[in-house]
């Protein structure tokens, strides 16, 4: 090339054709520093290590985290030597590395947020509490998901459950999740839950769920949402700004649906009580009975005694009359007519004497 | 609706309901034994469906590992 003259232009276009067909992308790792953002649409900063720095540009919607300076950082991206001279990587992707700045990347994304409202518990909406009708995005080659399978199948029968396959771990993976959230919510018939899961694994694995756009997915979803990712200690962006969050796979499935042994416990400790109403009021019923019976009784007593004290008194008063009682206090009962020359019959307590009649005089 | 039709949402709101005469004021001793078999047919209906119900999963054919 020595014997070619070249233009400047056609040398930066030449160096930047010799680039992309050399090292179309490249993966660079390094430290953050200078981080600027300009006019709110793009980003800068410089990438650096020991030695050597270089600098890059992306736009501010390929940032899936918000970085800051000393933060370190891989990046994808394309060189370009710029018409201005200056060398520089074409960010497409950018992650932070290192448990230090994952950590890091992962507060100031919460921190943004939580700022905007995004997990205010007055934004959570309920879930059914049978559904009938669910999304699910994971990876069905996932263990993750043959514990939830299992678990909804002991737990309840009559379920529509529409799986949604994607990667759960990996740079696909949040945009795979992000069209899978967008594919449920343009059904005509909407599911009623879309639930989200994950095993375990490292920060790094995990990293997928605390991904910007995927974390603003979950947020707009029409569907009411239920994550659970990790396990009880993993707290990701995404199960903060789901409606629901479950601890683990297994935990989601037992939120979504009752345990139908708890039901069938639950009913026959129902029609149990049931029967025991129908038999207390039997008892009550009787002892009314029983009591209004024993008032009839005692009424009917009262008034039978009432008649033989009334008998006994009438008793005392007929015998009081009987002429025999005056008999005998010494007195005789005179029969016949009271004239001269007529029989008379007197009769005393013990004899009975015929008399004639020989004077009548008035007193 | 017919027995066969319901599900089994609609059928345990039946059996709260029947549940729930048992302790207002329309109780009456005359129609609790009816209402009583009544709720424990249910509650056997219930028990059958819950342990013969299948869920129905199944994979999405769509693809999310590219846009459209």
């Amino acid at each position: 090339m020595e014997n070619v003259l070249l233009s400047v232009s056609d040398f930066v276009a030449l160096v930047n054709q010799t680039l992309e067909y050399a090292y179309p992308t490249v993966s660079v790792q390094g430290e953050v520093s200078e981080y600027k953002l300009i006019q709110g649409k793009w980003v800068s900063f410089k990438l650096k290590d020991e030695q050597s720095v270089v600098n890059c540009f992306l736009g501010v919607h390929q940032m899936r985290m918000p970085i800051e300076d000393g933060m370190k950082v891989i990046v994808v991206a394309a060189a370009k030597l710029n018409p201005k001279g200056y060398f520089n990587l074409n960010v497409r992707a950018i992650k932070p590395v290192g448990e230090g700045s994952i950590k890091k990347g992962f507060e100031l994304l919460k921190a943004k947020l939580e700022k905007e409202g995004l997990f205010a518990e007055d934004r959570k909406r309920a879930l059914p509490t049978v559904p009938t009708h669910v999304g699910v995005i994971t990876s069905t080659e996932s263990a993750a998901y043959a514990d939830f399978v299992k678990i909804i199948n002991e737990r309840w029968g009559g379920l529509r459950v529409d799986v949604a396959h994607t990667q759960v771990q990996g740079d696909p993976a949040p945009d795979q999740i992000i069209r899978a959230i967008r594919y449920f919510n343009s059904l005509e018939e909407l599911p009623e839950v879309l639930i989200i899961i994950r095993g375990g694994g490292s920060a790094e694995d995990l990293s997928t769920f605390n991904d910007e756009p995927l974390a603003r997915a979950i947020a707009e979803s029409r569907i009411p949402t239920l994550v659970g990712v990790g396990h009880e200690v993993d707290h990701t962006l995404a199960d903060m700004v789901a409606d629901v969050r479950a601890a683990t796979p297994t935990n989601a499935a037992q939120i979504l649906v009752p345990d139908r042994r708890e039901i069938i416990r639950s009913l026959k400790q129902q029609v149990t009580s049931v029967g025991s109403t129908v038999i207390q009021a039997i008892d009550q019923y009787k002892l009314q009975t029983s009591e209004h019976l024993s008032t009839i009784f005692r009424r009917i007593e009262e008034k039978v005694d009432d008649t033989f004290d009334r008998l006994e008194s009438l008793k005392l008063v007929v015998a009081q009359l009987n002429p025999e009682n005056i008999l005998k206090r010494g007195y005789a009962l005179v029969r016949g007519e009271q004239k001269i020359g007529s029989k008379l019959e007197i009769e005393t307590l013990k004899n009975i004497i015929k008399a004639e009649v020989t004077d009548v005089r008035s007193k | 609706m017919s027995d066969q039709n319901k599900s089994v949402q609609d059928k345990l709101g039946e059996l709260t309901e029947l549940v729930n005469w048992f302790q207002s004021s329309s109780f009456k001793l005359e129609d609790a034994l009816t209402k009583f078999k009544e709720a424990e047919k249910l509650a056997e209906n219930i028990e059958q469906d819950l342990t013969k119900l299948k869920n129905d999963i199944q994979v999405v054919k769509k693809r999310f590992d590219t846009e459209g």
